[in-house]
């Protein structure tokens, strides 16, 4: 009778053995930290801003910035590069070599005499960190260098002293959601100490239907006028992401964090394909001609990633590189903006179709949206001092500044950063947000304010 | 004889897993405790080291209240719940690595620079709404029209450094700890204009 309790004993003193065996295998020993590294240094990362377009007759500058890689606590130990751009005219069949200088503030610089920069050229440039180590911006080089097209004609177009305060007000709201993880809300992930992140994209479908990227929430939002938003859970690690729907409904998704990633959803939301990009920083996706294409950094040139499956390649995408945005008929689009001025302009091939430069008395920021329209360009680029800030809508005629009005920015919550507007026919979509949600508002084009 | 045996055994596995897995399970890398704690003071150090220091965080976790990391170009405490020290995971929050990227002293009136290492769990001081007002003997603020390089644009709830000032499309590629979910990097932002945020600066940089 006293023996009873022995084997019952027994067994659960083994069983806790077998239970802590194996948490101490699968749990402990598969968290168990990475710790510091004992890789060797990577080349760490050229920076640049290709210049794009440039004035006919003018010497161009590249300037190249260089991060170096480190690993270990040696501080002091930066790299000292050095490298060359490599150049080819237009109409040249080989590049010639310019060696870079160091500037006085670290950048790298070579200065593309106007002779050689009057009809446009390729370039890249090659850099060796003083390591032996040694890359190539773009990365592909000769294959798919970056390109200056010439300007030779535009239209200046002065935007004007801002309307800070005095903004349209939207000729409807789409759709309006609270915060939260309901069918009726969208995704918020805020909290002290780190980004303030809404749904970080949208595009308008073929059919009128707007798409969301509820990130946060790891799924996408499609949304019918008098109908309930319908929710497509999908793949998303998390941060901030793009999004893009192609003229045949297919949802291209761009994954910001982590490892870059496209992935494409039928128009029903069924995934296709997922692949990572080359370059490991982007910020836009954009439905081109042939698939989406991506704005990818460091190289500053537009990636293609496939549309169908399997998806291209890292060294496909490198190789079919582009500077221009591809927007379809053989054209494409080119940005070059800074605080003073915004250069836009109609590309085909290596020739300029049309070009505008954009003045005016108040700081620039960035180039929101870019799209072909009625002949020319709409755009919409932000307005800013140290204390305000105001969207300006642009229709850039052949001519002349066709229509131009002021949108609040609504940017409580951050979107990915060149993701707040979508254009359709006429028809000018907002991602907007307050404390109290995010809404989508449309702008008819059109008027002067 | 046995008798026994086979339900004790079921009820010690169902026991040692429930009572240590599931707690175990929930705050599961503790990569912290490979931190370390090393430091050294030191003279002044210029924009473009301080940029090297920083990208070495570029692709790695972000942790609230945190302040290590190492350099391999993954998160390795994924998924953990903000705004929780006590995770433990790999990673500065923004104002961390602002704090450590800077080479600034935990002394808030010596303005002078210590180096950290990735490795040392330090998060400094500061918050962002402290970076954003200037707080600090090596802080200022400064027009967001003239930062460059290496300053940085804080709210009162982020900070981040400008990594590389003024792309194609007229951003600015920033340096962060952004989220849990996004970890760290060096994405294209629109603080610039955006009137949530005020330009900061280190004071004292070699160059």
């Amino acid at each position: 009778m006293k023996r009873t309790w022995r084997w019952p004993l027994a067994g659960f003193l083994l069983g806790g053995l077998v239970g802590a065996t194996f948490l101490t295998v699968n749990v402990v020993g598969a968290s168990s930290p990475t710790g510091p590294s004992k890789r060797a240094p990577s080349f760490g990362e050229i920076l640049h801003t290709p210049p794009l377009l440039a004035r006919a007759g003018k010497p161009v500058e590249l300037s190249f910035g260089v991060v170096c890689g480190v690993v270990e606590d040696r501080p002091g130990e930066n790299c000292t590069p050095h490298g060359e751009v490599f150049i080819r005219a237009d109409g040249d069949a080989g590049f010639t070599k310019l060696p870079l200088e160091r500037e006085a503030d670290g950048l790298l610089s070579a200065v593309v005499p106007a002779g050689e920069a009057r009809s446009g050229f390729d370039y890249y440039a090659a850099i060796d960190n003083g390591h032996g180590q040694r890359a190539t911006l773009p990365e592909a080089a000769g294959a798919a260098p970056q390109h200056v097209w010439p300007l030779e004609s535009w239209r200046t177009v002065d935007v004007g002293p801002p309307h800070f305060g005095e903004s349209r007000a939207p000729s409807s709201v789409f759709a309006k959601f609270g915060w939260g993880g309901g069918d009726e809300t969208l995704g918020l992930d805020s909290g002290r100490e780190q980004s303030r992140i809404g749904p970080s994209a949208f595009d308008v479908a073929p059919d009128g239907s707007v798409v969301v990227l509820d990130q946060v929430n790891h799924r996408l939002v499609r949304l019918r006028r008098g109908h309930e938003p319908a929710v497509l859970p999908i793949d998303f690690a998390g941060g901030e992401g793009d999004l893009a729907v192609a003229g045949d409904g297919r949802i291209y998704v761009l994954e910001m964090s982590g490892k870059t990633t496209v992935r494409s959803f039928s128009a029903a939301g069924a995934p296709i394909a997922a692949g990572p990009l080359a370059e490991p920083v982007a910020d836009m996706v954009r439905a081109g001609p042939n698939g989406p294409l991506v704005h990818a950094y460091p190289s500053e040139m537009w990636l293609p990633t496939g549309a169908a499956r399997p998806p291209l390649t890292q060294a496909q995408q490198l190789r079919a590189a582009q500077p221009a945005r591809s927007v379809g008929e053989g054209l494409g689009v080119v940005v070059h903006a800074s605080a003073a001025e915004i250069e836009l302009a109609l590309v085909r091939g290596d020739r300029v179709v049309r070009a505008w430069i954009l003045h005016g008395p108040t700081s620039f920021g960035e180039v929101q949206l870019v799209e072909p329209y009625r002949n020319g360009l709409l755009t919409v680029v932000r307005l800013w001092d140290e204390k305000h800030a105001e969207f300006r809508v642009l229709h850039l005629g052949p001519e002349s500044l066709a229509s131009s009005f002021a949108v609040a920015p609504g940017e409580w919550a951050e979107t990915a950063s060149l993701s707040r507007f979508r254009l359709r026919g006429d028809t000018l979509y907002q991602l907007r947000s307050s404390h109290s949600g995010a809404e989508i508002a449309t702008y008819e084009i059109g008027g002067m304010r | 004889m046995r008798r026994g045996l086979l339900p004790g055994l079921v009820g010690g596995l169902a026991f040692v897993l429930l009572a240590i897995g599931t707690p175990a399970g929930a705050y599961h890398t503790h990569f912290q405790y490979t931190c370390n704690s090393g430091y050294f003071n030191d003279n002044p150090v210029t924009r473009a080291a301080a940029r090297d220091y920083a990208y070495v965080a570029a692709a790695e976790g972000y942790q609230w209240a945190g302040g290590c990391w190492n350099d391999n170009n993954r998160d390795d405490s994924p998924g953990d719940p903000p705004e929780d020290p006590n995770t433990l995971g790999e990673g500065g929050d923004c104002s961390g690595l602002t704090f450590k990227s800077w080479w600034e002293r935990s002394e808030t009136g010596d303005p002078w620079f210590r180096y950290h290492s990735a490795m040392q769990n330090t998060h400094g001081p500061y918050t962002a709404a402290d970076f954003k007002y200037g707080a600090g003997a090596p802080n200022t603020t400064v027009a967001k029209a003239n930062t460059v390089y290496m300053d940085a644009f804080a709210s009162t709830y982020h900070i981040g450094m400008i990594y590389w000032a003024n792309t194609a499309y007229n951003q600015d590629r920033i340096i962060e700890a952004k989220c849990e979910a996004c970890g760290s990097g060096t994405w294209p932002r629109t603080y610039r204009g955006n009137p949530d945020f005020s330009g900061v600066r280190r004071l004292y940089w070699a160059g």
